[in-house]
């Protein structure tokens, strides 16, 4: 016979949401936290020029807010992610080697912080959140969550699904924040990419179904994030805000509504 | 050579995908081709249920070590392990704490590894030794020399899992854990040992009327999914993008030979192949 611990959920499945028992309240863990990305692209790989403005504004608001900052990849993950495709890698092995590059982001602009308490961190060390905080910190961790090699194969291509919007988004929902700031160089979501497309209409608020349903060619934001939007408990904006205008990411970080602002 | 393009305030290496959104579907199609790299594909991934083995204990668990220990050798084989009762308890009072569902997708590993580290030291004298996670590049060393790597099957998503649809309850459980370890090393099958005889259309633990499916295709079990599945739904969504894994077993782990007939190739239990 099975021996098994008395409970709600004994001898449940565990594989489908229907017969659980059980009156569940989630804990907002970590509600004050403001989790934001720093792009990759967009923002890393502009060097000095583009980082350093970002930081200052960032050190300014440190006493204020509590910041966990989330580095994105950038163009070298586009090189190895090209590579690897045409070696016919698997999806999970892209993930896996798509991970060093925020890293390298990350420890980067650590280095950059650590007069003003940069502190670079691993996913495991995401339980040491509130000693950083504590101490008046900056951690900085990479965006990538760390699915790696369990990454799920797209539909099409090999591209990874969850990238470091999607880790971003899932670091505010596990903290129980409930808006994840991502730091680019445009103002927000457009029709389709402002960079090659001059003219394309800017989108101030949108909701999450109502850009889904827009099935747009492109996006500023991983499609997966938009997805988890319509179904997270606490995280429920993305605000995308220009990194390279000044006092953009003030304002965000006062709440205030600026760029776009894609809600649930 | 790679060249390093300036020119738009930023810095870029030259490769197809320079400058380009990822984001946008026509970009990401360009990644596509038919064929993918096969990594391991001579290697069976074989789970062993944490409910429907481990928490039987002895009478259960020994005669599958025993099976294990004799495919050892004839078969190049990684084993995974389930969590069992103990995950559902841990999960139960993380759930009426209001964890996050992050939070619990953290906790629930642990559970699992005190499986393996069981099965492991009934299992040391036969060579088998427990994997840590991501260390696939040691797989062909371990594999040559005839060793048996225990793994863990929960996904690492930890405080990441997605929000899930429906309900609290983490999505990526250990079955979907373990197809894409398969999936990824290029695989070509699974076979997963419960306590009961394959899958059936629903629950026979709850209706003694319930019906075996002994072969089924996934497009098949896609038409008529059954409402209690002995296997992660995850699982079967990922096999429709996925391209190594070809054939997925259920084999019944209380019935003494059924896995090493499995392992051997025979159509015991129920066969879910891909087309």
């Amino acid at each position: 016979m099975t021996k098994t611990i008395e409970g709600p959920l004994a001898g449940h499945t565990l594989t489908t949401q229907a017969d659980v028992p059980i009156d569940y309240q989630p804990v907002a863990l970590m509600p004050d936290v403001r989790v934001l990305k720093l792009g990759g692209q967009s923002i890393l790989d502009r060097g000095r020029k583009a980082v350093f403005p970002v930081l200052e504004e960032l050190v300014a608001a440190k006493d204020k807010h509590q910041l966990l900052l989330c580095c994105g990849g950038g163009t070298r993950a586009r090189h190895i992610y090209s590579i690897a495709s045409e070696l016919e890698m698997p999806t999970g092995v892209l993930a896996a080697l798509g991970g060093y590059v925020p890293r390298q982001n990350a420890r980067m602009v650590q280095m950059l912080l650590a007069r003003h308490g940069g502190l670079f961190m691993l996913h495991d060390d995401f339980e040491k959140l509130p000693l950083y905080f504590r101490l008046g910190c900056i951690p900085v961790m990479t965006g990538m969550p760390p699915f790696g090699y369990w990454e799920k194969p797209p539909d099409h291509g090999r591209i990874p699904p969850n990238r470091t919007d999607a880790g971003v988004f899932l670091t505010a929902e596990v903290l129980g924040v409930k808006r994840a700031i991502f730091i680019k160089d445009e103002d927000g979501l457009y029709e389709d990419d402002p960079k090659k497309h001059p003219g394309a209409k800017h989108i101030a608020r949108i909701s999450a179904g109502d850009l889904l349903a827009r099935n747009l060619p492109d996006l500023v934001v991983e499609r997966v994030v938009v997805e988890y939007l319509t179904r997270s408990r606490f995280c429920k904006e993305l605000q995308i805000i220009n990194g390279l205008k000044a006092g953009n990411i003030t304002r965000a970080l006062e709440g205030g509504d600026v760029g776009t602002i894609i809600h649930a | 050579m790679a060249k390093l393009v300036t020119g738009d305030g930023r810095t870029h290496i030259e490769s197809p995908l320079m400058r380009e959104s990822l984001v946008d579907r026509r970009v990401m199609g360009r990644t596509h081709s038919e064929h993918e790299y096969e990594i391991l594909p001579e290697v069976t991934l074989v789970g062993i249920g944490g409910q429907s083995i481990f928490d039987r204990g002895r009478e259960a668990i020994l005669p599958i070590a025993e099976e294990l220990g004799d495919g050892r050798g004839k078969h190049k084989m990684i084993v995974g392990v389930g969590g069992g009762t103990r995950v559902r308890h841990t999960v139960a009072i993380g759930l009426d704490l209001g964890l996050p569902t992050g939070g619990i997708a953290q906790l629930v590993g642990a559970m699992e590894e005190a499986n393996a580290i069981l099965l492991n030291a009934l299992m040391a004298k036969k060579r088998s030794m427990v994997m840590m996670r991501e260390h696939f590049w040691e797989l062909p060393l371990y594999l040559e020399s005839g060793m048996l790597p225990i793994v863990i099957s929960i996904p690492p998503y930890h405080f990441w899992e997605p929000p899930p649809e429906g309900g609290p309850l983490p999505m990526h459980g250990p079955d979907f854990g373990l197809f894409i370890v398969a999936e990824v090393l290029g695989m070509k099958r699974i076979i997963f040992v419960k306590d009961v005889d394959g899958l059936y259309d629903r629950d026979p633990k709850k209706h003694p009327d319930a019906k075996l499916i002994p072969r089924t295709t996934l497009p098949e079990l896609e038409k008529r999914m059954p409402q209690e599945l002995c296997l992660d739904l995850q699982l079967f969504s990922t096999w429709r993008d996925a391209r190594h894994v070809k054939r997925v077993q259920i084999v019944n782990g209380l019935r003494r030979g059924e896995l090493t007939r499995a392992l051997a190739g025979e159509d015991v239990g129920t066969v879910i192949t891909r087309d």
